[in-house]
């Protein structure tokens, strides 16, 4: 049977009231209840932890036995309430520990031996002491700064224990006993490591020592951070004066300190007001007046600081007399610089209020910066503005700007009691302005493109052109998922890859590059005139220039690579020369159409044929250039046994002319390579008719050489072949 | 009137008879848990002469310092003065003026209001001398913030002190009862992380009060 919280905090009020009416069960009862720390539910925990409190803290143990042995049975729960990060929880962890920690303390020293109980106390106190750098128990801010400024109640806390362990883990020589009041200060009972012997086993002094020592140092960086937290300055100057009074072994590290610090040389916190710093420099300066005078009234001070402590106060003292009837805001302080900033001003994680302003704001969210209205500002210069920015940023900053908003985001969208409108999520961000003003009778366009310039344009395909190598250079860049997304697609997306691409597959870029060259860039050709063809407009000549230069990256990607890529060089010439036979077939028949409406208009007879556009008279001079020019590059470096990528490409290549085909002759000529040089001619008479007569021509040409074997080799093959 | 969760509150000036009292009343009738002292080591209100002012001991009661000024000859100048009218005050508010050094028997106070520079310096003072001379194992020390607000010592000027005290009061106590919101920084809700901003907040409305501030424990 399992009972809800409310029910189970019933049954443990009862049980407290049990112990606090009979004193006998007390132990019994706390015992039982340090099961129920472990609960998931925080208000059992919040329950438990108050009733340590009053048990431990406001003494409602009577019998001190009993309480030593329950702070021993306590460590365990406590060390395990010291992680959860809920802010009273915590404090009164550090409470309750402050008690038990002299208890166990007290309890190992005079118990030498116990191992298990010592390890529990240093690990409770570890807990503690590791989280004053923290902001435990509130989540660090993204900035360093702000967070010297958070959770300072949590810290305060923090130094009192550490304090207390200072107090305990190191010699005490009280510096002047007795007082003037006559009681003698501090009283004898008070505890510290004089009170363990020295050859303890597990209390050892060297390293209670150094603990100590380390503690200190640790309060000590309050002062040495270069902006001023008031609260917590004060309280640890404050509670420093037990060091002063016990520990003249510390005494210097303090007073180096004190002499040192001076509240001009910090700077305004960018988490402060000008007013407020001014206010910190003056409670600070107060203090530390306070404090002089305290350790130097009460002879606390070793003769060889006294002096420049002494000229240190009334240095303080003066400057505190010039401010004292003053209002201290209108006094002009030149000298007052900030702290360089480093963070963001709203670097809350959480959204406060659900809009795009409090998600995306990471300044001062009252700033008038925020209604400079960027709409009026021209698009190209905000592009351009934004490009800089960013440039500038540092990348870590903007990670963690990024962070900061996706926080924000998932905190709205998961976070309880926070409706957001479905359309919000699934919309694009660019609705910032469906406000006050949205009219769902306006339709709303994008303004036109700009035009760019024919440089913007060379330089956005030359960018094109590196990220398709890109992908060709990392086959592995693509994920399975990724080749999966347009078969997924709904809509627009699956129009779109009928008639591109179905999936993205290893050498879809080449696909997707030689059809940028041959056919995307040719619409404007289409258009033209039929007078100015064979002029061609600056459109077409700048679109043919930016082809050409996706042509010779292929080109020079071939080229790296010779071998291995001759099936895309075939792709790629296959594509050029079917796109421009058919684009050129388009313009022929066009004129062919143009005349046929001339002729009509000039006879009224009845119908003129159209002449059938030839299809084998269609030039395709493009395509020519650059099947010359790879046979041209490929030539030279063929080798004896690169015969069969070579016949490949012949046999391969959509289109050859006498002009092609004329390139092997320079084959036949070299001595070494003269066989693949014949065996192309062979293959070419054979096995494409078209080009048979050239061929044969060729061969008759070099059967009138003077080399022997070239002679005799053309023979053979004329006498094979021509009939 | 009482407000619920009011902090433990203690003004304190020289002699816990006018600054220190008109605050302690202000603060009373808004139903404050508060308390007053003075630091100074004996109670001093004006007499005939500035060289002779009426010197009484801490503890003694304002009814007895009220009927004794009473039968003094210069009864009319104490009338003219305000000091017939602030011991009838008084004696209504509380038995008799206390001293702060000895103030442990009315327990620890969250947070202690100063009217003068030097009585904040001697609270401050007295508080790092109570830091070690007591050795209770079992005491565990509680934060106080201890406030000066500097008033002149005069009838008028208490009186325009106290209502900034109170004021002031209030800002803590508002700031206290404020809840969390939903998704905001737990920061911005704790005292010990705001209390300065709240400080230069009503320093910004109270120049004329100058303030003075420190955390201490006791």
């Amino acid at each position: 049977m399992s009972f809800s919280p409310d029910q189970i905090v019933e049954q443990l009020d009862q049980a407290k009231n049990l112990a606090y009416t009979d004193a006998s069960t007390y132990p019994q009862v706390l015992r039982q209840i340090l099961n129920f720390v472990t609960s998931p539910e925080s208000k059992i925990q919040l329950w438990c932890v108050q009733f340590l409190k009053e048990s431990f803290v406001e003494n409602k143990i009577a019998n001190h036995s009993d309480k030593v042995d329950l702070a021993i049975d306590s460590l365990d729960s406590l060390v395990f309430l010291s992680n959860i990060p809920n802010l009273h929880i915590f404090k009164h962890v550090i409470s309750i520990s402050s008690v038990i920690y002299r208890l166990v303390f007290r309890y190992v020293a005079e118990n030498d031996g116990c191992n298990p109980i010592w390890s529990k106390l240093t690990e409770l106190k570890n807990s503690l002491v590791n989280k004053f750098q923290s902001n435990f128990p509130l989540e660090a801010s993204d900035n360093e700064e702000f967070d010297l400024f958070r959770n300072i109640d949590t810290k305060i806390e923090l130094v009192k224990f550490m304090m207390l362990v200072i107090d305990y883990q190191s010699k005490s020589t009280v510096i002047n006993g007795s007082s003037s009041n006559g009681s003698v200060s501090p009283p004898p009972n008070t505890f510290s490591l004089n009170n363990v012997t020295t050859t303890h086993s597990l209390i050892k002094y060297s390293n209670m020592e150094y603990e100590a020592v380390n503690l200190l140092d640790l309060l000590l960086k309050t002062f040495s951070n270069n902006v001023i937290v008031a609260p917590l300055i004060t309280a640890t100057l404050n509670h420093f004066i037990i060091i002063m009074k016990r520990k003249p072994q510390y005494v210097t590290k303090i007073l180096n300190m004190v002499e040192n610090y001076d509240t001009n040389a910090k700077f305004q916190s960018n988490y402060q007001s000008l007013e407020e710093f001014k206010l910190a420099k003056k409670y600070v300066d107060r203090i530390f007046r306070v404090f002089l005078f305290h350790i130097l009234r009460n002879n606390l001070v070793p003769t060889n600081y006294q002096n420049t402590l002494n000229k240190k106060m009334n240095q303080l003292v003066e400057r505190g007399n010039d401010i004292r009837k003053k209002n201290i805001f209108v006094i002009n302080e030149p000298n007052i610089r900030k702290r360089k900033f480093d963070g963001f001003l709203n670097p809350t994680k959480k959204i406060k209020t659900l809009d795009y302003k409090n998600l995306y704001c990471l300044n001062d969210i009252n700033s008038d910066l925020n209604n400079f209205d960027l709409t009026s500002v021209p698009q190209h210069i905000l592009t351009q503005m934004v490009v800089t920015a960013l440039k500038k940023a540092s990348v870590n900053k903007v990670t963690k700007a990024l962070e900061i908003i996706s926080e924000r985001y998932t905190d709205a969208i998961l976070g309880p009691g926070v409706a957001i409108k479905k359309e919000d999520a699934d919309e694009d961000d660019d609705d910032d302005d469906v406000g006050e003003n949205y009219n769902p009778e306006t339709v709303y366009t994008l303004p036109p493109p700009t035009d760019l310039s024919f440089q913007e344009k060379k330089e956005h395909i030359s960018i094109i052109i590196k990220n398709f190598f890109k992908l060709a250079n990392n086959p592995n860049g693509i994920s399975p998922e990724e080749e999966k997304v347009g078969d997924a697609e709904e809509g627009i997306n699956k129009e779109l890859t009928k008639t591109a691409i179905n999936s993205w597959k290893k050498d879809s870029w080449l696909v997707l590059l030689t059809r940028l060259a041959t056919r995307g860039m040719r619409s404007a050709v289409l258009q033209e005139d039929e007078d100015n063809e064979a002029e061609k407009s600056p459109d077409a000549k700048a679109n043919e220039e930016m082809s050409d230069m996706i042509r010779t990256a292929i080109f020079d990607y071939f080229l790296d690579n010779i071998h291995s890529r001759i099936d895309l060089i075939i792709e790629w010439l296959n594509e050029e020369w079917y796109s421009e036979k058919v684009f050129n077939e388009e313009i022929q028949i066009r004129k062919a159409k143009a005349q046929k409406a001339v002729k009509q208009e000039a006879s009224d007879d009845a119908i003129v044929d159209t002449p059938p556009v030839e299809t084998a008279k269609v030039e395709t001079p493009i395509y020519n250039k650059w099947a010359g020019k790879v046979l041209d590059s490929m030539i030279p470096f063929l080798e004896p046994n690169d015969r069969k990528i070579f016949i490949r490409l012949l046999s391969d290549l959509p289109y050859l002319n006498e002009d092609l085909v004329g390139r092997i002759k320079s084959l036949c000529l070299d001595p070494v390579r003269i066989k693949i040089g014949f065996l192309s001619l062979q293959f070419l008479i054979m096995y494409r008719p078209p080009v048979k007569d050239v061929c044969l021509k060729i061969l008759t040409q070099l059967s009138e050489s003077d080399q022997d074997d070239l002679r005799e080799e053309a023979k053979k093959l004329l006498a094979k072949y021509s009939v | 009137m009482v407000v619920e969760d009011s902090l433990k509150i203690c003004t304190v000036c020289a002699s816990n008879n006018n600054r220190s009292m008109e605050s302690h009343k202000q603060l009373k009738d808004a139903g404050y848990n508060v308390k007053s002292f003075g630091t100074g080591s004996a109670v001093r209100l004006p007499g005939p002469s500035a060289d002779k002012p009426n010197v009484y001991e801490f503890g003694t009661p304002y009814e007895d310092i009220y009927n004794d000024l009473i039968s003094q000859n210069c009864r009319k100048i104490y009338e003219a003065n305000g000091l017939i009218h602030m011991l009838d005050r008084n004696r209504h508010v509380k038995t008799a003026p206390e001293k702060w050094q000895n103030n442990a028997y009315a327990g620890k106070f969250d947070l202690v209001i100063t009217c003068e520079e030097r009585c904040f310096d001697s609270v401050l003072d007295d508080l790092m001398y109570r830091m070690y001379s007591k050795a209770d194992e079992n005491d565990v020390k509680q934060i106080v913030h201890v406030i000066n607000v500097d008033i002149k010592d005069d009838n008028e000027n208490a009186l325009i002190g106290g209502k900034g005290i109170l004021k002031l009061v209030n800002m803590v106590h508002e700031f206290r009862s404020k809840k969390k919101v939903e998704g905001e920084d737990e920061s911005t809700v704790l005292l010990e992380d705001q209390m300065m901003n709240i400080l230069t907040e009503w320093q910004k409305n109270h120049t004329h009060l100058p303030t003075l501030y420190s955390v201490s424990y006791y």
